[in-house]
């Protein structure tokens, strides 16, 4: 009989034994506690709490999640661990129970039509589920990327990747309000069984590569990458965002103009209306943002290359003092236009000291129309000055701003708000940060795994969405937009993967690779929808 | 550059430039290096095919009247407005299938020999160099107790195993502690070997046969056949049908023929407001009933929904869209009489007829959702929206003479031809079920079902290979078992994996544990 007296044993892999099915627990509660929360609805009705308000307490617990695992990095506390970890799983119960009852509030507001007006059909309950818009998809992706982090968090040291992707996940629940959540006229065309499993697919595989990228933030700042670099990045995005928005109008003419609603008569989302409204002092607090941003890109770009060590300081404070202006400019943009009233007067007034802004608007109102390039090429400005005036005849005086006007813009300034916080908070202590993120190679092998499921998920995300269309319409594949977008969002994923092979890539390089692939799918959820025309559109 | 490896790239070059050319190309062609420059151009070029809107898309024909001449005809000598058709971006892809295609070829002997001869033999040396391994102290009664207890262990954690033994030669050391070339050693070796997922080594193998599948399908259903639109109107019939092709801003219509004819029997509009309008919004779905006369089959008849399409003699039906000028699916007439002042109820489905109890035959004609005299003073509408409907119809009276009758919803003045009773009795349109004037089908003819090969099979066999080479990964074990001078045995394990090593090392670890308890 064989016994063994010694072993001596030599693993690569960190001693990290696999958890038993306890550390399931967080999101095996969230999931059965969101599917009592429909239950609940269906027994209630109407009076039970909102998907909105959901979404909102979604919100804070992903916030609330997020500072309590900052918290337990910077200053280790198994209390902090628990209270980061339980919030999280909160977080993923409010977010799943908001989706789920607002696919019960959808078919109740659908049916509450057809039966006012004598309808007695019954639609199948999937043609209510929550996909319909770019509403419902961020909420699912919010999902995706929440549950993704429970189930990575199930091992105790991964459980900091919820202080990375959480504030991801709460900026898309925060573009998600921004977006509104007013229930649409479902699209005939999407009342296919392949809706559910297409964009289902879709946001499962957005979270992981929101994952993914989390990771690859973590592991290049585990890996030593420079602060500084990572602010050069971050500034870069924020002078993006500061350029492009308003019609590039922030930049050139120091004016930040908000998009402007007009109700819905229908009782469904206000449409936006062809002009543009000035908020006072926010094109002038973000150009002054601007200013400082660009100051950090400089002094760091000279730390980096010529080692000077008071370029890195003064880029430093400049950091803090853009994080100040961003602070600055977006209060005075939501008090603004939160405050303003009387936006029929403002309006002519603006538009009386610039008439070429009804051209502007004419252009607009001509190409909804559209009309064929020869009718749309004889249009004279004059033509197009008359289009725009009747338009604010029309329904001047039921122009209204809000929030929601401008989703992305709105989005797009908080997200870079975050990651100039972010890397003011890296460069905090940045040594024992280090110490407490997982290792490099478990990180890269996590990167790894998010990166292979990231691109099954978006093959799946493809082929579904392809064999759907040729059921629709016989046209699997047409290069719209967001196909495309999908398509190289996936190829980028495939050269993630075809790198570790010929080139050896790994850590660092797949990090990269793994930013580039999420920014893409990011292009193709939020720049595809708002930026290039195409089928998906709605969504 | 340090000397020592001055001297390896100077081998490396010298290797490579001493193969003859067309080798050095297909080498290079079968590159996965050479894989991922090519997919980095085909992102560029998507990426540039996304900014520029292209022909095809809705809102072209706006962004092409804002361009300069000049960027007009850049734009167009490159081909970027239909730049995913453009000749250069269909080499790309042949040059990317034929990448993969090489890569494969020349991968493939390697992934094979995994299958048909797996390394059952390892040396202490290479298992202690492998990333996860352990040395264990166990004693047995003989060697092959020894062999058999790693052997359970290994089957333990899902291993399948092979105990080989095998004879090595080692030389023995003389006084000085050098090797003695003169003193061989042989000594008898067992090494237990197990594998798990020999099969995933397949797995890209099948990733790119799914992928090849999905572009040859692709390919034959584009070259072999054709998208065209026909123009359903109820009662119409026609055995043509009208392909689109796009040319910048233009659109370009061919007539094709059809080896059957198709007839419009009825459409359907359903509404989720029923007295709403008859746009997208209001809409649950399209029905057009067809009928099929084919010399061939002879006579079928279909139904086509939106996302259900029909199909027939490799054309597939599916709905497109509708050409939103009111009309009515069928109408609901309130008849008075005249004489008695009693009434009487009609109903006439679109392009049907119904008769009266004395006989009195009603034929639908035609609907006008917004009535009015036209230029000529002839009953016209004014647009497509239910205004004013009326129903016009064609009575005919038991031994009397058709007459045109117009069947108004709202109140119209009697004292005016149109409104005024006739045939003794005062006809009013009651109520009728919207639908449009015609519905648009698109038709896809795909003779060899190329889309259905490509999406079916190379889609779902893609989505089928890739959860195959994620789920799971080809795991190895060795264990060279070998006495020791205390009268028990020393084995040696490693063992390494093709993906996923965090995992397959935790595994490991796990089994080594395992074998303490």
């Amino acid at each position: 009989m064989a016994q063994v007296i010694s072993t001596e044993k030599i693993y690569a892999a960190e001693a990290v034994r696999p958890s038993s099915w306890t550390s399931y627990l967080p999101a095996i509660l969230a999931i059965v506690g969101s599917l009592g929360m429909l239950l609940l609805r269906i027994e209630i009705g109407q009076r039970f709490i909102s998907d909105g308000a959901l979404m909102m307490i979604a919100l804070a617990c992903y916030i609330f999640a997020a500072l309590f695992q900052l918290t337990n990095l910077y200053a280790p506390s198994e209390m902090a661990r628990k209270i980061g970890l339980w919030s999280a799983a909160l977080g993923v119960f409010f977010n799943l129970s908001s989706w789920l009852v607002r696919w019960v509030g959808a078919y109740d507001w659908e049916i509450a039509k057809m039966r006012a007006s004598g309808n007695m059909e019954q639609p199948w309950v999937f043609r209510y589920i929550p996909f319909a818009n770019l509403y419902d998809l961020s909420l699912a992706f919010a999902f995706g990327a929440g549950i993704a982090t429970l189930l990575l968090a199930r091992r105790r040291n991964f459980q900091v990747l919820a202080a990375f992707t959480l504030p991801l996940a709460a900026l898309i629940l925060t573009l998600a309000r921004f977006i509104g959540g007013e229930f649409i006229d479902l699209p005939p065309v999407l009342d296919s069984y392949w809706r559910p499993i297409h964009v289902g697919v879709a946001s499962l595989s957005y979270g992981v590569a929101l994952v993914c990228f989390a990771i690859a933030v973590i592991y290049l700042l585990k890996d030593k990458a420079k602060v500084e670099a990572m602010a050069i990045w971050s500034s870069v995005f924020g002078l993006a965002v500061i350029a492009t928005i308003s019609k590039f109008s922030v930049l050139t003419e120091l004016i930040y103009r908000s998009g402007i609603f007009l109700p819905n008569d229908g009782g469904g989302k206000p449409f936006s209306a062809p002009f543009r409204l000035e908020v006072p002092w926010v094109g002038e607090a973000l150009v002054i943002a601007a200013i400082l941003l660009l100051g950090v890109i400089v002094s760091f770009l000279v730390y980096i290359y010529q080692q000077n060590e008071t370029a890195r300081s003064v880029g430093h404070a400049l950091l803090k003092l853009s994080l100040v202006a961003q602070v600055v400019a977006i209060a005075l943009l939501i008090g603004g236009i939160r405050g303003m009233g009387d936006v029929p007067a403002k309006l002519t007034s603006q538009l009386a000291a610039d008439p070429s802004q009804y051209v502007t608007a004419g252009r607009a109102l001509a190409e909804r129309q559209q009309l064929s390039a020869a009718e749309y090429a004889a249009l004279s400005p004059i033509q197009l000055e008359q289009m725009g005036r009747q338009y604010v005849q029309m329904n001047g005086e039921r122009l209204y701003l809000s929030l929601n006007t401008n989703p992305v813009e709105v989005a797009g300034l908080l997200t870079a708000l975050a990651g100039t916080f972010f890397v003011i908070l890296f460069a905090f202590r940045t040594d024992k940060l280090r110490e407490r993120l997982p290792s490099l190679k478990s990180l890269d092998g996590l990167m790894y795994k998010t990166a292979c499921l990231a691109f099954a998920g978006l093959a799946m995300l493809l082929i579904t969405g392809a064999i759907w269309a040729n059921e629709s319409w016989g046209r699997p594949w047409g290069f719209d937009s967001k196909e495309t977008g999908a398509l190289v969002a996936w190829l980028t994923y495939a050269g993630f993967l075809h790198t570790r092979i010929s080139r050896g890539w790994t850590g660092r390089s797949s990090a990269y690779f793994a930013i580039v692939g999420f920014l893409l799918v990011i292009f193709t959820y939020l720049g595809v929808s708002y930026l290039l025309p195409g089928l998906h559109s709605y969504a | 550059m340090s000397a020592v490896k001055d001297t390896f790239e100077a081998k490396v070059l010298a290797k490579s430039s001493a193969k003859p050319v067309l080798n050095r190309s297909v080498d290079f062609l079968s590159s996965v290096r050479f894989g991922v420059f090519l997919l980095i151009i085909l992102v560029i070029l998507s990426i540039v095919g996304m900014v520029i809107i292209q022909q095809n898309v809705q809102g072209f024909d706006s962004y092409f009247a804002s361009l300069t001449p000049a960027e007009r005809t850049v734009y167009g000598s490159l081909g970027l407005f239909d730049i995913y058709h453009s000749w250069y971006y269909n080499f790309l892809l042949l040059i990317l299938s034929l990448n993969i295609i090489l890569a494969s070829i020349d991968r493939f002997p390697t992934a094979w020999s995994y299958l048909v001869s797996p390394k059952v033999k390892a040396t202490k040396d290479w298992l202690l160099n492998q990333k996860a391994h352990s040395s264990i102290t166990l004693t047995a009664d003989t060697e092959a107790d020894a062999a058999e207890k790693i052997k359970a262990l290994f089957e333990s954690d899902r291993y399948k195993t092979v105990i080989t033994e095998s004879k090595t030669t080692e030389y023995g050391q003389n006084a000085d502690g050098k090797k003695d070339f003169s003193n061989v050693i042989t000594r008898r070796q067992l090494t237990v070997f197990g594998e798990a997922g020999k099969y995933n080594r397949l797995g890209a193998y099948i990733v790119h046969v799914a992928l090849l599948t999905l572009f040859i399908g692709h390919f034959v259903a584009l070259q072999s056949g054709f998208d065209a639109d026909v123009r359903m109107i109820p009662g119409d019939e026609s055995d043509q049908i009208q392909m689109i092709q796009f040319n910048l801003d233009k659109r370009e219509r061919f007539n094709v023929q059809l080896p059957f004819s198709i007839k419009t029997t009825d459409i359907q509009q359903k509404l989720i407001d029923p007295k709403g309008s008859i746009d997208v919004p209001n809409t649950l779905d399209w029905r057009t009933q067809i009928k099929i006369t084919d010399p061939e089959y002879g006579e079928t008849v279909a139904d086509v929904s939106l996302n259900k399409p029909f199909s027939y003699r490799g054309y597939r039906f599916f709905q497109a869209s509708a050409i939103t000028m009111g009309s009515a699916r069928n109408i609901d007439l309130q008849l008075t009489s005249q004489a008695d002042g009693s009434q009487k109820q009609l109903s006439i489905p679109r392009n049907g007829a119904a008769s009266l109890p004395d006989g009195t035959y009603v034929e639908y004609e035609e609907f006008l959702p917004d009535f009015v005299f036209g230029a000529e003073g002839k009953p016209d509408t004014r647009s497509g929206e239910y205004n004013n409907p009326v129903a016009v119809l064609g009575v005919t009276p038991p031994g009397g003479e058709r007459t045109r009758v117009f069947a108004f919803a709202g109140n119209i003045a009697e004292n005016i031809p149109v409104g005024a009773p006739k045939l003794g009795y005062k006809w009013r349109l009651a109520d009728y079920e919207k639908s449009p004037f015609a519905h648009v089908l698109s038709i896809k003819y795909d003779p060899y079902n190329g889309a259905f090969i490509a999406w079916y099979f190379g889609g779902i066999g893609l989505m089928a290979a890739l959860v195959f080479v994620f789920a799971f990964s080809h795991r190895r074990v060795w264990a060279v078992i070998e006495p020791n001078q205390f009268g028990s045995y020393a084995a040696t394990i490693g063992g390494d994996t093709n993906r996923n090593d965090a995992a397959f090392e935790e595994r490991f670890a796990k089994m080594i544990d395992k074998l303490e308890k």
